[in-house]
């Protein structure tokens, strides 16, 4: 079989990672892939991060704002609007019953 | 920000938009849209160059290429994201957007069975797969097509062109013409992906107007081969208006009931067998015996009328008078 690959399983999953770290607080895109490899998704790139905030928004499911800042330049924030909250905990869901599936299984096959 | 920050950040976008060149050019810039002000956001946010950073134009591009499809419960991405006619759909309105989509579902999956049956026939796994076997064929084809229309516009018509792209009649010409049009239909041919939506169309309207050209071209051909019968009596055969004729002994008698042969001892056939006598009455007559109607011979002995039936008194007062010469 081929060997769980952390990219390949992160592409399916990154939307909702995304969404995830949104949950409690608004953020830009470069933060936002901060706090995804402070969580210890030290795989992700900032081009996939990028991506997926565009396609996101472009979904209906974020919003955005610009903060001005007075050394740096203007930062695009983005944040989970209602929609985008709806699906967080729709997709969260579909993820928990699947990664406790999984863990079930693998725990059967280790007892066994 | 420093301008060469500014910079860096503008090469980089240049770059990665290169990098997705062969993308719709819609789809792309819809992609690169905010790269220019995240990239910036990146730079102020930490120590060391772009490509330090984030891996070179190319990696970058590639991981944007792939970034994440929707999954599991999620809406559906906009249905034609990689697809050449996203930016046209985006466009129209959404119901003539769903019939457009109704008609594709309705049409594609026919097509695609006959592409499949027609392929096993073939010996293919699909027709199409033949098909784009012979595209460097129609590149060559199309080189050929668009030298001949050159020709066609540049020579000034003084002898006909043939089959060569001829300017002037000059083989050297029509040659080197039809090398370099061949060649730069090649090079369009193995490029046409990686140029932008417009002028891809634009050389897919202008190819489909050739194979026109092309197609009337070829009937023409066709047509003018098989007419070559009746142009060469129509327009190449100086005796194809003759209708009768009329044959002069040496002493400018009428000979009637001549009969002319070639080399071959073949009879020669000229003018129409049949004549109207004077009142106007059809008379047919023996074929390849001249004059068909001797009575409108254009010379003919004052006081003499030689008659279909050449009488002898005829011959006889024409013997009588040697010196005569035609009245007319």
């Amino acid at each position: 079989m081929l060997p769980v690959d952390t990219t390949q399983l992160l592409k399916g999953v990154l939307d909702l990672a995304v969404l995830a770290v949104l949950r409690d607080e608004d953020g830009y895109g470069y933060d936002i892939l901060r706090r995804l490899r402070t969580s210890g998704l030290t795989e992700v790139g900032d081009a996939s991060v990028y991506g997926t905030l565009r396609r996101l928004f472009n979904a209906g499911l974020l919003s955005t704002y610009v903060v001005p800042s007075v050394e740096g330049p203007h930062r695009k924030y983005y944040a989970l609007n209602a929609a985008g909250r709806g699906e967080l905990q729709r997709s969260g869901k579909i993820w928990q019953d699947f990664a406790s599936t999984m863990d079930d299984l693998l725990r059967e096959r280790e007892t066994a | 920000m420093k301008p060469t920050a500014q910079d860096e950040i503008t090469a980089y976008v240049f770059a990665v938009r290169a990098a997705l060149g062969d993308l719709p050019e819609a789809v792309r810039e819809e992609m690169l849209q905010d790269l220019t002000e995240h990239l910036t956001e990146v730079m102020a946010d930490g120590e060391g160059s772009l490509v330090d950073r984030l891996g070179s134009p190319e990696v970058y591009a590639a991981e944007l290429r792939n970034s994440t499809p929707f999954v599991g419960g999620f809406p559906d991405p906009p249905p034609a994201r990689h697809k050449p006619f996203v930016g046209l759909r985006d466009q129209v309105t959404p119901s003539l957007s769903e019939n457009l989509q109704k008609v594709r579902e309705q049409i594609l999956p026919p097509l695609r069975v006959a592409d499949v049956r027609l392929g096993k026939v073939m010996g293919y796994e699909r027709a199409s797969d033949f098909f784009a076997l012979l595209r460097p064929a129609w590149w060559v084809l199309r080189g050929y097509l668009v030298a001949m229309i050159l020709a066609a516009a540049l020579d000034d018509g003084g002898q006909p062109i043939g089959l060569l792209p001829r300017i002037g009649g000059s083989d050297a010409v029509a040659l080197m013409l039809l090398a370099a049009a061949v060649l730069a239909s090649i090079w369009f041919g193995r490029r046409v992906t990686r140029l932008p939506r417009w002028p891809r169309f634009g050389l897919y309207a202008g190819s489909a107007v050739l194979a026109m050209v092309a197609l009337a071209g070829f009937f023409d051909a066709d047509s003018t081969k098989r007419d070559s019968y009746y142009s060469d009596v129509n327009y190449d055969n100086p005796y194809s208006s003759v209708e009768d004729v009329f044959v002069y002994d040496a002493e400018g008698r009428l000979v009637t009931g001549a009969r002319l042969f070639d080399q071959e001892g073949q009879p020669i056939h000229l003018g129409n067998a049949y004549c109207h006598d004077e009142q106007g009455t059809y008379v047919d007559a023996e074929s390849d015996v001249y004059p068909y109607c001797p009575s409108k011979a254009p010379f003919l002995m004052p006081g003499v009328r030689p008659s279909e039936s050449s009488e002898p008194s005829a011959s006889k007062s024409a013997r009588a008078k040697p010196s005569a010469t035609p009245s007319r």
